[in-house]
């Protein structure tokens, strides 16, 4: 039916068969495979599909391919240099070397658009100011990164000097984001670990090479997608699906009656979701139907084709509402809709207000946030031949998956082999079993061909999952000193129709916050409550940036009802080193009071708080600070009009939930025994495998931990290569497949840096300790004087301390050392020692595993929640400006301070915490997914739903101060999560120092800004 | 999320064009950029069986200058726009509404013919060419017509344009010494954000410093781009002051007409249009008195 048309891709020139109404995108996704350019969502808003034509950057997305004949379109592919040359430079352009070393790759999503479009730049521009920078990658979204070490890679490639990093350059301190470890000069005991790797799919993503679920085509492939209610709240009374069947190119339509009765869910208690609607529909898109075809256009088509006929049923949206006696009912099992009523009580604090000098009550609302990664979720089911379940799926926790499709499909999980390909982006979005997976299996199984589903940028919005929006209300006791006495907290969390997560949201959104300051008496009332909209999730941070922010700005309300300073409060309330919380949690390592030392120091924040007079909220007029940049915004900001703030918030979050999320041991949990819960894991979290190559000059490590972005692979090969004793370039990872790497939980609750590096350390000091006894006897030694470092093993010198010292690496290839004063400096090559174990015992391999510490928790209701090995802690600095004519808030500066333990690659903790402030501070002023009265959403693309661009992202320093967590591997803990707990508090309070009013209801927009100001 | 079946048809003469819409209309419309209409398409908010390139036709390309005056071609994009010597060195007003239009990619592709014949309420060039007494040129098998833009628009995504005319030129006439415009928008984000509110401002200064004529346009706060009389008749006749530029911005924020939406409700855009009003006048004011 498609004309033959001859595009010119990357000099090549392709005669394809194009439809009228096909779009560049899709032929170069679809017909030529050239998948390196990204849909991230169809409509020109996100940049992921960016290509050049003519050498101009245009988003593919919106070009008829029709139209494209005659011009020279390069894509992600085109860019290579024909040079080769060593690993590290081979095949990337100045550019994508600077994108690789700058650590502007996250989940690479973004990435190949961006690369264009940088591109275009600088070849129009090869010395680019900042702004023209930014300006000209203002069209692409960026979910990962907070766009610094982006604007670092450019900046880097400024001219034609483009200067090019060697793989290891643990010095390199980029402007704005500089270390602040406090190692005082003195060198880690590690060769890997602490060190600033460049990420180990860092090439592939540049390239455009990595392949996302979305992007993989198995023959005979077949394409799946989901029809959802169009309206809140029905019920089905009729579902013809003869037009859709018969449509040509559709294979196989299944509704609610074709799914099995299992519910499924999240939580185990709470399963109330099934894959297709069997009666009632809760939600705008609850899917009620799916269809497969030949293609997703087809597919697509045929969703149209299907008649339901719905009873109308009144909806609910307000959970405030919907707790109401008569309000309609989501689920019967639901009373007043009550999902889950969290009840704890600790200590008395009606006593302490008493007794308390400053009491204050606060009500505080959150927004609707959606995680909105770059990349769309995703699936691929296909069936092996001896009924073996293979799923490619696009999700943080392959195992969860693994195990949810075995409920609900009966079968045992050792015949689901789950595959993850690269994920662009989760942020716990992709944290649980979507309809996709369920939908592309049963499909794939009814039709006897692969069945791939992806949902466009809408239907994410629907499938939802995101932050909870909780309603706050609060009340603070301290005493003289502002030390706190008593808090009580009731929060509402709109849950929407489903539970997912839910439970644990509720009870995360009080147990994390006697984690931060010493609050001796604390009353937590949580209500999870249904209504009539897509069901919210996990969404990092879970269930605690909205009472974070809440909790913060109330005690800088109080800060300064006492004429206390905000980070002088903070001083006195913060948590110390080993303590046990009021609600049992216990708290090892904790560097708080250094955080907030660190970024009060940097930040100026003596000089440029204090000038506000009586520390009330107060800005000053005007130019504040001669040391502030010129921001001269044209016209949106005459200057007199503009007003500085400053502003502290902390925060921070478990490295692992303590407990696995379904109880009981790896099993089909139909034939699961009813059993009580235990305080202990029943099997280890995360469990690793070391391979040694048969030469003994590579190490493949297997663990199931998913790389989604936030750079797992890579900071868990730095953690083996050190346990090993070899340099990160001999170690490859493969963490893609249940079949090959067992089992890790995934990346959910920050877990992933403390329990997998701990079971990937412990596996490679299993291998070296297989090897000891070949080097005992080839060195002489006693077997525990083995050490392993830089690829060789050597006898551990007893010098002084007793710590051990490499003699000076001088490359003798004998093996003997250089220096012959005595056996001490003797090693022998890591590969020699290796094949000689293999010459005796056949494969060299080790196995290491780790469980969360027995008994963590209390013993109330609710008391695993918040449990973990280790929790990280961190203070931030916003400063801004605010627009008091508009109510336009930008924001300027961040200062940051993390402990986050050890930093196993500091490059990827700023990377975290970047990022995390820009999804952070957006959230705090522009994200709200926005419903109107009949729950269909009015925003549900990246036009409506606004994150922040290049242009909007402040200048970051990203710090980190000296920690040792032992309960962590190599002292490390977590800094995903937590470093987006401090972000929105920060915010809000600079919004009120720089206007005089606080506004406690996100997002702080410009409009709410206005009226709060206009009704001071 | 997919462009439903639909006729190509690419014209490469203004001819072909008018003969293809006339046989089709109202089952057609003309593609230029298509950065809206293929969105447009896409989530069904337009459904057409055809649609008539006029991507080929070279004529409708390219900025010319002649005697002060500037004519831009309908398929100039707007980064041409944008690039053109003669906007940089002397229309700095278009550059306000070019530079904070959408983003790069977008820029790249789309048209100045289809940002101002889409007519949609909040599109950046509309407000600042009518500001600037611009007019577009309608091609048809018939003749060419001007039209001055403030007549163009009659409502939401509605021109007086029939099916058959083609807008070819966008014309701006040569500025006289003491004119100046200025082009002032809000958005909720700084990159690739459309306008919640929008004023453009074109003032003439006489020889004495006085505002012989003041025009005041207000863009995404009424159906079309809405020049509003009764602001500029505020300021005829007077020196531009701070205080003249309050009442003209009083003026303005009574006539706008605006919704409420996910963006922001009618009350917030109207506070805004008396912002931008003060603020693009400033500016224009200060371009007046530029020597040139």
């Amino acid at each position: 039916m498609g004309v033959a048309r001859t595009l010119t891709i990357n000099g090549d020139a392709y005669t394809v068969a194009v439809e009228p109404a096909e779009t560049l995108l899709d032929v170069l996704r679809d017909k030529l495979h050239l998948t390196g350019t990204k849909k991230g969502c169809n409509a020109g808003d996100c940049g992921a599909c960016t290509v050049l034509v003519d050498g101009e950057a245009m988003n593919s997305c919106l070009l008829l391919a029709t139209e494209m004949e005659g011009k020279a379109i390069t894509t992600i592919e085109g860019l290579a240099c024909a040079t080769g040359g060593d690993a590290d430079a081979a095949q990337l352009t100045p550019l994508q070397k600077a994108f690789v070393h700058e650590g502007a790759i996250q989940c690479g999503y973004c990435t190949p658009g961006v690369v264009m479009a940088a591109t275009a730049l600088l070849n129009r521009n090869p010395n680019p100011t900042t702004d023209e920078i930014k300006e000209a990658l203002a069209g692409n979204l960026c979910r990962c990164t907070g766009y610094a070490g982006i604007l670092r890679a450019v900046q880097r490639c400024k001219s034609s000097s483009c200067r090019v990093g060697t793989a290891h350059q643990s010095g390199h301190q980029p402007a704005g984001a500089a270390s602040a470890n406090q190692h005082g000069g003195q060198c880690p005991p590690y060769n890997s670990v602490g060190v600033s790797i460049p990420r180990v799919d860092a090439a592939d993503k540049v390239t455009g090479r990595a392949q996302y679920t979305a992007d993989i085509h198995l023959p005979n492939m077949i394409h799946g997608k989901i029809l959802g209610s169009p309206i809140a709240h029905g019920r089905i009374k009729r579902i013809d699906v003869s037009q859709a069947k018969a449509l040509p190119g559709v294979v196989a339509v299944v509704t609610g009656a074709d799914v099995p009765d299992t519910l499924y869910g999240v939580s185990p208690a709470r399963y109330d979701e099934h894959v297709l609607a069997k009666d009632k529909v809760r939600h705008v898109g609850d899917p009620v139907a799916a269809v497969a075809a030949i293609d997703e256009r087809t597919a697509e088509k045929a969703l149209g084709l299907i008649e339901v006929e719905y009873e109308e049923l009144p909806a609910v949206f307000d959970p405030l509402h919907a707790v109401a006696e008569g309000a309609p009912q989501l689920h019967e099992r639901y009373k007043r809709n009550i999902n889950t009523h969290v009840d704890q009580s600790f200590g008395d604090v009606e006593k302490w207000f008493a007794e308390s000098h400053c009491v204050r009550e606060e009500t505080f609302t959150g927004n609707h946030v959606y995680q909105s990664p770059l990349e769309p979720h995703a699936s691929i089911a296909t069936w092996d031949p001896d009924g073996t379940l293979v799923l490619y799926s696009s999700t943080q926790v392959p195992h969860y998956v693994q195990y949810m499709m075995a409920h609900v499909l009966h079968l045992p999980l050792g015949k689901i082999r789950v595959i993850r390909p690269a994920v662009g982006g989760g942020f716990g979005g992709k944290a649980a079993t979507t309809p996709l997976d369920l939908c592309a299996a049963i499909l794939s199984r009814k039709t006897g061909r692969p069945v791939k589903m992806v949902y466009s940028r809408e239907e994410m919005f629907h499938y939802g999952r995101g932050r909870h929006k909780q309603y706050m209300k609060y009340k603070l006791g301290v005493d003289r000193q502002g030390k706190i006495k008593a808090f009580k907290s009731e929060i509402y969390l709109d849950g929407g129709a489903y539970t997912s997560f839910g439970v644990v949201t509720a009870y995360y959104a009080g147990s994390m916050m006697p984690t931060l300051y010493h609050i001796p008496n604390f009353k937590y009332d949580g209500y999870r409550v249904m209504t009539n909209k897509p069901a919210c999730g996990a969404m990092r941070g879970h269930g605690v940036p909205q009472p974070r922010f809440a909790f913060e700005c109330l005690l800088n309300m109080v800060a300064d009802d006492l004429g206390i300073d905000p980070i002088e409060i903070r001083r006195r309330n913060a948590m110390t080193p080993n303590t046990r919380t009021v609600n049992d949690l216990d708290i090892g390592s904790c560097e708080f009071r250094a955080t907030l030392d660190g970024a009060e120091e940097k930040s100026g924040w003596n000089e440029k708080y204090r000038r506000a007079a009586g520390f009330s909220p107060r800005g000053d007029a005007g130019d504040q600070g001669a040391s502030q940049d010129e921001t001269g915004r044209g016209l949106q900001s005459a200057r007199g009009n503009v007003r500085r703030g400053i502003g502290v918030g902390c925060g921070g979050f478990v490295s692992g939930a303590g407990y696995c999320i379904y109880r009981g041991q790896v099993q089909l949990s139909h034939e699961k025994p009813q059993e009580h819960f235990q305080k202990r894991s029943i099997f280890p979290h995360a469990n690793a495998i070391v391979k040694i190559s048969e030469d003994g000059m590579a190490a493949v490590l297997l663990i199931g931990a998913a790389e989604i972005g936030q750079g797992s692979d890579t900071v868990l090969t730095q953690m083996c290569a050190e346990s090993l004793g070899i340099p990160v370039s001999r170690l490859r990872i493969r963490s893609e497949d249940s079949d090959i790497s067992p089992l890790d939980l995934g990346a959910y609750s920050s877990r992933v840096t403390l329990m997998a590096g701990h079971a990937v350390s412990r596996a490679g000091a299993a291998v070296v300790d297989k090897m000891r006894p070949y080097a005992a006897r080839m060195l002489g030694c006693d077997e525990s004087e083995v050490v392993a470092r830089d690829g060789k093993l050597f006898v551990r010198q007893k010098q002084g301390s007793g710590t051990f010292l490499p003699p000076a690496a001088d490359g003798d290839a004998a093996g003997t050392g250089g220096d012959k004063k005595g056996p001490d400096p003797f090693f022998c090559p890591w590969e020699e020692v290796a094949r000689q174990y293999f010459n005796d015992n056949g494969p060299l391999v080790g196995t290491g595993c780790y469980k969360p510490p027995e008994g963590l928790g209390g013993d109330y209701k609710g008391a695993t929640v918040g449990t973990s090995p280790a929790y990280s802690f961190g203070t931030s600095v916003c400063e801004l400006s605010v627009d008091l004519e508009t109510g336009k808030v930008k924001i300027e500066r961040f200062t940051d301070y993390h402990d986050c333990g050890t930093a196993i690659n500091p490059r990827a903790v700023h990377g975290q915490v970047e990022g995390a402030i820009v999804m952070g501070a957006g959230e705090t002023i522009m994200e709200d997914v926005q419903f109107d009265e009949r729950g269909q959403i009015l925003n549900p693309n990246l036009h409506g739903y606004l994150m922040m661009t290049i242009k909007d992202a402040p200048e970051i320093f990203s710090g980190i101060v000296d920690s040792y967590e032992p309960r962590g591997p190599f002292g490390a803990k977590e800094i995903g999560e937590g470093s987006t707990l401090p972000v929105l508090g920060a915010v809000a309070h600079a919004i009120a120092n720089a206007t005089g009013v606080w506004i406690k209801d996100l997002p702080i927009t410009p409009e709410k800004i206005l009226n709060a100001i206009r009704e001071k | 999320m997919y462009i439903p079946d639909v006729e190509l048809h690419e014209a490469t003469t203004l001819e072909e064009a008018a003969a293809l819409m006339n046989r089709y209309a109202p089952d057609a419309r003309l593609l230029a950029g298509g950065t809206d209409l293929l969105v447009d398409l896409k989530t069904g908010r337009v459904s057409v069986g055809h649609l008539v390139s006029i991507k080929r036709i070279a004529a409708l390309r390219g900025v010319s200058a002649a005697d002060g005056s500037l004519r831009i071609g309908a398929l100039t994009t707007i980064t041409q726009l944008d690039r053109a010597p003669i906007v940089q060195q002397r229309f700095p007003s278009l550059l306000e509404a070019t530079r904070q239009m959408a983003a790069p990619q977008i820029r790249n592709v789309a048209t100045v013919g289809g940002n101002i014949a889409s007519a949609v309420p909040c599109a950046d060039l509309p407000p600042i060419l009518t500001a600037m007494n611009a007019s577009v040129v309608l091609w048809s098998p018939k003749g060419e017509r001007a039209v001055p833009l403030e007549t163009f628009f009659v409502g939401a995504r509605q021109t007086v344009r029939s099916d058959d005319e083609v807008l070819t030129t966008a014309l701006v006439p040569k500025m006289p010494p003491g004119f100046g415009a200025a082009y002032a928008r809000f958005a909720l984000r700084d990159g690739n954000a459309i306008a919640v509110a929008a004023v453009a401002a074109g003032l003439l200064l006489d020889g004495s410093n006085m505002v012989r004529d003041a025009r005041i346009v207000l863009g995404a706060v009424a159906p079309i781009p809405k020049l509003v009389e009764s602001a500029g008749a505020e300021l005829v006749d007077q020196p531009p002051t701070d205080n003249a530029f309050h009442r003209a911005a009083d003026a303005a924020m009574r006539a706008a007409e605006p919704i409420s939406d996910l963006r922001g409700s009618a009350d917030f855009r109207r506070e805004l249009v008396g912002v931008l009003t003060r603020r693009a006048l400033t500016s224009a004011c200060r371009r007046a008195k530029e020597p040139r």
